[in-house]
């Protein structure tokens, strides 16, 4: 069994300001990252970054990455790329899988800064080559210089989209079409995209880019199972942390979008914050960092923090913007009966389950996520429910009435992502 | 098309862009996908090279033969997994391109192929 002092899974903005300030309070740390090179969607980004502070403001998210790398080796991290943290064990182990092996991580803090995933939600065509997500669209552009298509429709209106169709522009590619309800679209093609239909409008085009916004993805900290709160401004549940950003598991720190920091200045903010309480760093020095993180968030973020802070008994919402993406996609696909041509499309990309078949195993009594996960295996595929439980909340919202809130995630377990078996054969106790 | 995004590598590679400036030179590695040799780009993933060259479809659903390409990029929705070198389930967003490497288009689960599995 390996130790460290503190272990940062995520080295995204929360893990690296995470790792870096957990280091200067003097803790031995070490940073966990499943890509290749630290720096997550700072990677792929080229937007000039603000309100981070620190000497990085102005600079396009992609060249900030190498500063922080440099800082990183000054401080004194001890950063694993291309290792999975899959699972996070009761008596606090975390399991890591590397290339060279898997092995056990004993730490005496947790930090989870694991970040969040693209939302998506099914329509017709959306399993067809040429349809990916917001993130695809940027690594491919960024990372890789390729364009996902020369003519690309947009799903979304907010701020992922609307930084999406710069990226596309900006790279030389045409946007012919733009919609903010993925309930009201339809893609078809041979094989691959060829045509987009929205709101009357029918387009050609090579890809579709979904870009509705982000979901959070705490799942090592769903798999220790702490307590958890629902975001209305999200619509998905996220951890109850304390002012230090603590969950309810003692030591277990979750940061930036994993818990529903809504921009990478938050991301930082909260990574700097949680760094620090688990290194046990100097009271002045969490203060000045609590009122700095503050003053990252927007009026509206700050008073759900505060609703999901531990021990809060009002958790009273604030209520998104009925126009959330999310919000409407539910009521549209129940609109109609079961086998409409919605009805045919998967909701479980992985199991190709489709939207009837969950239907249907809805009106059959399932009440909850896990229930039609075992009734039907959505949610049982490759990536883990993923991409298809925020539809699963959203249809028996609509179909049972059941509020939002009450509607848990999927219970997690290890491992988080698939691994070869010989990491379990060959683990390092 | 604009000559801005066509090379030798295929035609949807930005060759200029304003933010990150040309694409660097960078050694040209030969791999087979399906039997056909294509110009990969030393250092880019397999998702990477087969979208340059504008080929989408990296596997077959089993049951049904639903194609699939690439969707989060980020190893997460499996839905570009590739038969590499005779290893089937390769996530080709993932998996970086080597000399001489062997790319299927998979079919279903896929199967092994080559050395024991």
């Amino acid at each position: 069994m390996k130790t460290t002092g503190i272990a940062v899974i995520g080295a995204g903005p929360a893990g690296i300001a995470a790792a870096l300030a957990a280091s200067e309070a003097g803790a031995a740390v070490t940073l966990i990252d499943e890509n290749p090179s630290v720096g997550g969607q700072l990677r792929w980004r080229i937007a000039p970054l603000r309100g981070l502070g620190d000497g990085l403001d102005g600079l396009p998210a992609c060249q900030a990455v190498e500063r922080l790398e440099e800082r990183l080796a000054a401080a004194d991290v001890s950063v694993l790329t291309n290792a999975v943290a899959w699972g996070l064990f009761e008596d606090g182990s975390l399991a890591v899988a590397t290339p060279g092996g898997g092995f056990l991580l004993q730490a005496e803090k947790i930090v989870v800064a694991t970040g969040s995933v693209d939302l998506a939600l099914p329509f017709p065509g959306w399993t067809l080559p040429g349809v990916l997500t917001a993130r695809a669209a940027q690594i491919l552009l960024h990372l890789h210089r390729v364009l996902p298509g020369r003519r690309v429709a947009v799903l979304g209106e907010g701020l992922d989209a609307a930084e999406l169709v710069t990226d596309l522009e900006t790279a030389g590619a045409e946007v012919v079409l733009r919609a903010a309800d993925p309930a009201q679209v339809v893609v078809s093609g041979e094989g691959r995209v060829e045509w987009v239909t929205a709101n009357g409008d029918r387009r050609e085009a090579d890809a579709v880019v979904i870009a509705l916004g982000r979901q959070p993805d705490p799942e090592l900290a769903l798999q220790a199972q702490v307590d958890l709160g629902y975001s209305a401004r999200l619509g998905c549940h996220l951890p109850l942390r304390s002012a230090l950003l603590e969950t309810s598991r003692p030591g277990l720190y979750v940061a930036g979008e994993a818990a529903g920091a809504a921009d990478l200045a938050e991301s930082f903010a909260e990574g700097r914050l949680a760094g620090l309480a688990a290194a046990g760093a100097a009271t002045e020095r969490i203060a000045a960092t609590q009122e700095a993180l503050a003053r990252a968030r927007s009026p509206e973020r700050s008073v759900e923090v505060d609703r999901l802070r531990r021990g809060t008994r009002d958790r009273a919402q604030v209520e998104a913007d009925a126009s959330a993406p999310w919000r409407s996609w539910g009521r549209a696909v129940t609109a109609e009966g079961r086998d409409n041509s919605l009805g045919r499309v998967a909701l479980c990309r992985c199991e190709q389950v489709t939207i009837g078949e969950v239907r249907q195993s809805i009106e059959e009594g399932a009440l909850t996520i896990n229930d039609i996960k075992r009734r039907t295996r959505a949610g049982m595929g490759l990536c883990q429910g993923i991409f298809c439980t925020r539809a699963m909340a959203l249809l028996l919202h609509a179909e049972r009435g059941i509020p939002l809130s009450e509607i848990v995630p999927m219970t997690e377990r290890p491992p988080a992502r698939p691994i070869p078996l010989v990491s379990l054969v060959e683990i390092e106790e | 098309m604009d000559q801005a995004h066509r090379n030798q590598a295929g035609d949807l590679r930005v060759l200029h862009h304003p933010v990150l400036g040309d694409l660097p030179e960078s050694r040209p590695v030969q791999i087979t996908v399906d039997g056909q040799p294509l110009l990969a780009r030393e250092g880019e993933t397999i998702a990477a090279a087969l979208l340059a060259h504008g080929i989408l479809v990296c596997r077959t659903m089993p049951g049904g033969r639903e194609p699939r390409g690439v969707f989060c990029a980020l190893g997460r929705c499996a839905d570009c997994l590739m038969t590499v070198d005779g290893e089937p389930n390769v996530r080709a967003c993932l998996t970086p391109v080597r000399e001489g490497q062997v790319v299927w288009t998979q079919a279903g689960l896929g199967r092994w192929e080559g050395r024991a599995g």
